[in-house]
């Protein structure tokens, strides 16, 4: 008995911190969810009773709406075009040797850890008015005035792609090393080509990693705040920047906070979707 | 052998071209970012018109830029010490323990890294606003620890999950007290883990922008300091401050490297 309370009392001291802060974490969201029901007296002060008109004023404007459908259709190509970039990088730290392994490692791992904010400053060092990009153009005679490269969508998508490629690599690589190298040789030695053996055995067997990383860079590029912040200018701004300006600017919390439920809602439905999308192909594989 | 690995190499000479282009192309802007930095010029350009150190100079003479590092570097400490201390605790809970609920609060204790920054910073703001809390300090050191707990419990957990029990139990029936058996033999093992979860957790603090400008009312970070400084001025000194963190970034991810081994992160 006494042992038995002892330990629970053990458990308990375990599992309070966490849960405290787990706790607050949800107190928070769980503001954030009254208040998109709560009307807005405007400048940041709140008035009583319930309202849907927060999320009527977002979903019924396509002028808001847009800034999603922006976002959802901006997360869609670069997350493909890091998918493609991404993968190419993980097959061939399977193929090389150690020391190029290390060599490629290290260099993601830094851009893994440096912040978004420098990066994405980098990007916009390439791409602006008197930048590398366009003095190479202009140089090698492709254009006579520098073009327009930053604040616009390309600016954007090109900084979201460049951020985003180490998180596409680390998961599809973990599943390729996963993957039991006899069966390659059984492939090889049975006469396939190359280029079945990928498709038909190695790609197939990456999938898991595949579906883990797309999430991942989807659910980063439908939430950058960011690349639109600096490469967009206020040009190409995406859902989180309204949000932001929302809140902070107009101080409009409960038209900020519907967007915000909407939006995470909306992410859900294309994540589960996803997520069941990537578990037929696999099952259809394991046919 | 050698022959074959040869004969492999040619076969994927196009795949090793591709994928050292994509590499090449990601180390671009820094490498642009470092050369810009070393302007003797006021302008932002690559390859740099002269090399100098003034930016790098000019950077310490900037107090927005040295109160910014400064109060980067004390978040980041204490939100990964908290984080390390309470992913700890939990992850020896989950791992040791059948309790109600364990799922669940293993899932919870996850769930910051899914939630958008966006919404958690702003879920943070109409937080401290709804209990009319004027400081924005705590309410910051609160959300980073959320921000960075992930990574902690889920290091800790794969290194507990991977050191079997029986080690410590055998501490322990040699006499060796709780404390002592778990200080003596299960830290050591999982040290590697914590060391991992802590750099993971102190980067991700130092870094984070999109949670954090909601609360910069009071003091602002660093990510905060540079982006404001790149939309506003038009020299050198951002990419000055931005280079010495690139290089504070390698040496830790050399570090991380020779202590646990950038293949293994590679892999988990």
């Amino acid at each position: 008995m006494r042992a038995g309370q002892q330990s629970r009392l053990r458990l308990a001291t375990l599992i309070a911190p966490g849960t405290l802060l787990v706790a607050a974490f949800f107190g928070c969201l769980g503001v954030l969810f009254v208040q998109s029901f709560l009307p807005s007296a405007g400048m940041g002060r709140l008035g009583d009773g319930f309202t849907l008109a927060s999320y009527a004023a977002f979903l019924g404007d396509p002028f808001y709406v847009g800034y999603l459908l922006r976002s959802i259709a901006i997360a869609v190509y670069t997350t493909a075009i890091v998918l493609v970039l991404g993968y190419v990088v993980a097959y061939h730290m399977t193929l090389c040797g150690r020391r190029m392994r290390l060599a490629i490692s290290i260099v993601l791992l830094v851009q893994f850890f440096t912040s978004f904010v420098i990066r994405t400053y980098a990007v916009m060092l390439v791409l602006g008015r008197f930048g590398i990009a366009n003095r190479t153009l202009q140089a090698i005679g492709l254009t006579d005035e520098p073009l327009r490269l930053l604040f616009n969508e390309f600016a954007v998508a090109t900084g979201i792609v460049l951020t985003a490629v180490p998180y596409m690599v680390f998961p599809i690589y973990g599943s390729l090393m996963a993957i039991e190298p006899n069966l390659r040789a059984a492939a090889e030695s049975l006469g396939a080509t190359r280029r079945r053996i990928f498709w038909e055995v190695v790609f197939p067997l990456s999938l898991p990693g595949v579906a883990a990383a797309v999430v991942i860079v989807f659910l980063f590029a439908l939430t950058s705040y960011i690349a639109p912040g600096l490469l967009g200018g206020g040009y190409f701004d995406m859902i989180a920047n309204l949000i932001y300006d929302k809140a902070v600017n107009a101080q409009d919390y409960p038209f900020a906070a519907a967007a915000a439920v909407v939006s995470v809602a909306t992410t859900l439905v294309l994540v589960y979707l996803m997520q069941k999308g990537f578990r037929l192909a696999i099952r259809g594989t394991e046919r | 052998m050698s022959a074959g690995a040869a004969a492999s190499g040619r076969r994927h000479a196009g795949v090793a071209i591709a994928s050292l282009l994509v590499v090449l192309v990601l180390c671009f802007p820094l490498i642009v970012l470092v050369g810009v930095s070393l302007n003797a010029g006021p302008r932002q350009v690559f390859p740099p018109e002269g090399l100098s150190l003034r930016w790098y100079l000019n950077v310490f003479d900037r107090d927005g830029f040295r109160r910014a590092l400064q109060f980067s570097l004390a978040l980041a400490t204490l939100s990964t010490a908290t984080a390390l201390v309470v992913g700890v605790l939990a992850g020896i809970a989950i791992v040791r323990h059948r309790f109600p609920g364990r799922d669940v609060l293993l899932t919870a204790l996850m769930s910051p890294l899914v939630v958008p920054q966006v919404v958690v910073g702003m879920a943070f703001l109409m937080a401290l606003s709804a209990l009319r809390i004027h400081s924005s300090l705590l309410g910051m050191f609160v959300m980073h620890t959320i921000l960075v707990m992930p990574y902690t419990v889920r290091l800790v957990v794969s290194s507990l999950t991977r050191f079997r029990i029986s080690l410590e139990e055998a501490a322990r029936s040699l006499g060796a007290s709780p404390a002592r058996a778990f200080r003596l033999v299960t830290l050591p093992i999982i040290r590697p883990g914590m060391f991992a979860a802590g750099v993971f957790a102190f980067v991700s603090s130092f870094e984070n922008f999109t949670a954090t400008q909601f609360l910069v009312w009071e003091r602002t970070t660093l990510p905060i300091e540079i982006y404001g400084y790149v939309q506003t001025e038009n020299d050198p000194t951002a990419a000055a401050i931005s280079t010495m963190v690139i290089i504070v970034t390698a040496v830790l991810t050399l570090a991380l490297n020779r202590y646990i081994g950038v293949d293994a992160f590679a892999r988990r």
